[in-house]
């Protein structure tokens, strides 16, 4: 489905992304680790079109992703959803979700609407402010929120149980999960934490300085000594 | 004393009602785009001189030249747009100097055409005073333009909050990357701020043709008014333009019944300072907003 080949992304002289590759098939689960500053938020932007990469291809179902505008990616099916949740200010929360699905599929479907309202536990916030009016979770549920509303064949979740405290955090993988289940949609993941990927996920990739240093299944990765040393920031020598 | 007052209080309220018309075009584009249109209140001027052709030329009623003025205007506002589409760098801060440049060249062909003379409606209904209780005055223009413009701004707030276009100009101005992300076309929402804009700088063109004199050097002077009025506001509110342009209006009015016609532009720009020092996110504004 979708398809990085070696793209380098540089922000001046400093390199961010270097010959990275991914492949993320139909329906899969893929988990992008790694720590702070080692990228992975660069290769969301690059695959959403917020960052033009230095060199590299990529693909998305028969597109040649890299040629298209930010919004025809999201009309094509890549959906993302950002760390800090940046929800439209002025509409309020249906709002935000009527834009996203109008534009982003080309038609309204205010039954669907409800359906992911309901499912993501918006129901009763759903006419309140979408900038004032709702806490962390709430503002984390409507990112993904809108994500869904463009009906997409590729989610990419950045970060989006950040911040989240024990419990909710908790509830959040489990609605995460079940999402993945019930829709068979394309998801990757930017998360810390190991449990939550070994959960989730079907492969993790393993980003250290801009480059690709594992790409195997969560409990490979995680039992590597090598990765782990640079997942957890401890260099050797 | 009473009287005096009252009627400026009217003739700020009749007056600052197109203001607005002019402040909700330059900040629906500013809203969008995240620039100064300094070429607003020429746009301005050149429906009113279009309406004065259609007048002088074409013995057409002023309010029938309208929908041609107003398809001048968006043209000319759609070219003024693929000029500062070309920007490719810094654009908040080139587009000011590029339209800046777009106003005088606007001022100069409106000087070339209809020369500096001022001009004024030859159709007397529009002047003909109205007179509520023999202690308000008014024309029928400023009657009549007022009814248009609080029925074109409630028809923007309408077209804002319940058309798919006029949300995702909203979505645009609350969050350009977001609403990108969520597969809305940013070009188009900008052009339709545009035009929209046009329209509403055609009848507030209009309003000042029927109901005041026109004269080349009126277009920078709305833009310096529309940028206050927007300022006063506070961005992204349409009830704040609208009692902004009011205030304006009246502040005006007042000075002029009670101090002279020539601190009028004054009194504006005191307002626009003291706002700035004390109540920076504007009268109506709810303050800087980051994403």
């Amino acid at each position: 489905m979708l398809q990085l080949e070696d793209i380098s992304v540089a922000f001046g002289g400093l390199a961010a992304l270097s010959n990275v590759n991914l492949r993320v098939d139909n329906g899969e689960f893929v988990g992008l680790v790694g720590p702070n500053g080692a990228g992975k938020t660069t290769v969301f932007n690059v695959i959403s079109g917020l960052v033009k990469p230095t060199a590299g291809n990529a693909r998305f179902i028969a597109m040649d992703l890299l040629k298209q505008p930010i919004h025809a990616r999201a009309r094509a099916g890549i959906a993302r959803t950002f760390q800090i949740p940046q929800p439209l200010h002025e509409l309020t929360v249906r709002q935000n979700l009527i834009v996203a699905q109008k534009f982003g599929t080309g038609h309204s479907d205010p039954k669907r609407i409800d359906e992911i309202l309901d499912f993501l536990g918006l129901t009763e916030r759903a006419e309140r402010n979408a900038a004032n009016d709702l806490a962390l979770t709430e503002h984390k549920a409507l990112e993904v929120g809108k994500a869904l509303a463009t009906d997409p064949k590729l989610l990419l979740l950045d970060e989006a149980l950040a911040g989240l405290e024990t419990t909710g955090k908790r509830q959040f993988t489990q609605m995460i999960k079940q999402l993945h289940e019930e829709t068979g949609l394309a998801i990757v993941i930017i998360e810390h934490d190991i449990e939550t990927i070994s959960e989730l996920c079907q492969r993790a990739v393993v980003l250290d300085f801009g480059k690709v240093i594992a790409d195997e299944t969560p409990e490979r990765i995680f039992r590597d000594p090598e990765v782990m040393r640079s997942y957890t920031g401890e260099r050797s020598a | 004393m009473f009287e005096l007052t009252l009627q400026a209080l009217y003739s700020g309220l009749l007056t600052g009602t197109y203001y607005a018309l002019v402040a909700l075009g330059l900040a629906l584009v500013f809203g969008t785009m995240k620039i100064i249109n300094l070429a607003h209140g020429e746009l301005v001027l050149l429906a009113a001189y279009v309406a004065y052709t259609a007048e002088s030329q074409w013995s057409l009623n002023p309010l029938a030249a309208i929908p041609f003025a107003m398809v001048v205007v968006s043209v000319v506002a759609i070219a003024v747009y693929l000029l500062i589409d070309r920007i490719k760098k810094d654009r908040e801060l080139n587009s000011l100097i590029l339209t800046f440049g777009i106003g005088i060249i606007l001022t100069n062909f409106v000087l070339l055409v209809w020369s500096a003379d001022i001009r004024s409606t030859t159709t007397p209904w529009f002047q003909q005073a109205v007179v509520f209780g023999d202690l308000l005055f008014s024309s029928r223009s400023e009657i009549l333009f007022f009814l248009i413009s609080v029925a074109l701004v409630g028809a923007t707030w309408w077209w804002l909050s319940q058309t798919w276009y006029g949300r995702a100009t909203r979505a645009v101005s609350s969050d350009r990357k977001a609403a990108m992300l969520m597969g809305v076309n940013p070009r188009q929402t900008e052009i339709l701020s545009f035009v929209v804009a046009s329209i509403l700088a055609t009848v507030a063109g209009i309003a000042i043709f029927t109901g005041q004199v026109i004269e080349p050097s009126l277009g920078h002077a709305l833009t310096v008014k529309a940028f206050i009025i927007t300022v006063l506001a506070g961005m992204g509110s349409i009830p704040g333009v609208l009692l902004g342009a009011i205030l304006i209006g009246v502040v005006e009015a007042l000075t002029v019944t009670y101090f002279s016609s020539s601190l009028q532009e004054l009194t504006g720009m005191v307002l626009f300072l003291v706002v700035l020092l004390l109540r920076p996110q504007g009268l109506f504004g709810f303050g800087v907003r980051r994403g």
